[in-house]
């Protein structure tokens, strides 16, 4: 009972916080309703036993994402003055689209027959059991992975790099 | 009652679908990407509870998701570059005017 009010709870949290980051006026507090929303999902995980995921998902959600959302929001604020303001496009067929999707998930989730009642106990020290995978049976994901993101660090920089060159 | 996949896909569904609508009408390009996040995270949840229903529960649905976020962070990282360099060029952040390479 308790777990029920807990999901319920962290849900409304979450679709609440979801819908103000897509429909706020202002991107500034839009981004801070992201932070509220990750947190949620983060909370979410916690409930389902995924306790390093959970710190995970702060840590580089909302310490990095986020954050570095608000860095780029500050730095490109001169295009509409100081508040900038969320101007909005094609809202009822994306309302439909987005409605739709969701029913078709929803329609598609409710036919099957799906696994019955949580398991009683958490899947155990979650972290250790991540680390032994990571680095035995998917450890070539995961240095894929590490040269995704050194790539992906040396594009940023070449990206922004290049237009302090063409300014001298 | 007991809270049991269902809920958890559902919610993702609704999680997804709002960061559909969001990447829809928002003309900001970094709105867009924050929508994306959305996207990202309903993912991530969908992830994370099916591994939690697994017969054995291995840890393999966690797996996944930590690579859906290392994934979106370097996305992300490129998108928010990308924006800023054509912010510096052309002073523009609205997606439908980022438009150098039409005609």
């Amino acid at each position: 009972m308790a777990d029920a009010i807990l999901f319920y709870a962290l849900a409304t949290l979450t679709v609440i916080a979801a819908g103000l980051v897509v429909t706020v006026k202002n991107i500034f507090h839009a981004a801070l309703h992201l932070a509220l929303a990750l947190f949620a999902v983060a909370a979410l995980y916690v409930t389902l036993g995924a306790y390093f995921l959970a710190a995970i998902q702060v840590l580089v959600y909302i310490g990095a994402v986020v954050v570095l959302a608000i860095f780029v929001i500050n730095l490109t604020r001169t295009v509409t003055g100081a508040a900038v303001t969320l101007t909005r496009r094609w809202i009822v067929p994306a309302a439909l689209v987005s409605a739709l999707t969701a029913c078709l998930i929803v329609v598609a989730l409710l036919k099957m027959t799906l696994a019955g009642p949580a398991p009683m106990h958490p899947p155990g020290d979650t972290a250790a059991s991540l680390g032994r995978q990571l680095l035995g049976a998917y450890v070539l994901p995961f240095e894929l992975v590490s040269v995704l993101l050194l790539s992906a660090l040396i594009a940023a920089i070449a990206v922004i790099g290049k237009d302090r060159e063409d300014e001298k | 009652m007991t809270i049991t996949l269902t809920h958890y896909l559902v919610l993702a569904a609704i999680l997804f679908s709002l960061g559909i609508y969001g990447a829809i009408t928002r003309k900001n390009a970094i709105g867009i990407l924050m929508a994306l996040e959305l996207v990202f995270n309903a993912v991530n949840l969908t992830f994370v509870a099916a591994g939690r229903w697994q017969p054995r529960p291995d840890g393999v649905g966690q797996l996944f998701s930590l690579f859906v976020i290392a994934a979106a962070a370097a996305e992300s990282v490129l998108g928010l570059a990308i924006i800023l360099a054509i912010y510096r060029r052309r002073v523009v952040v609205n997606a439908d005017e980022m438009d150098l390479m039409k005609n």
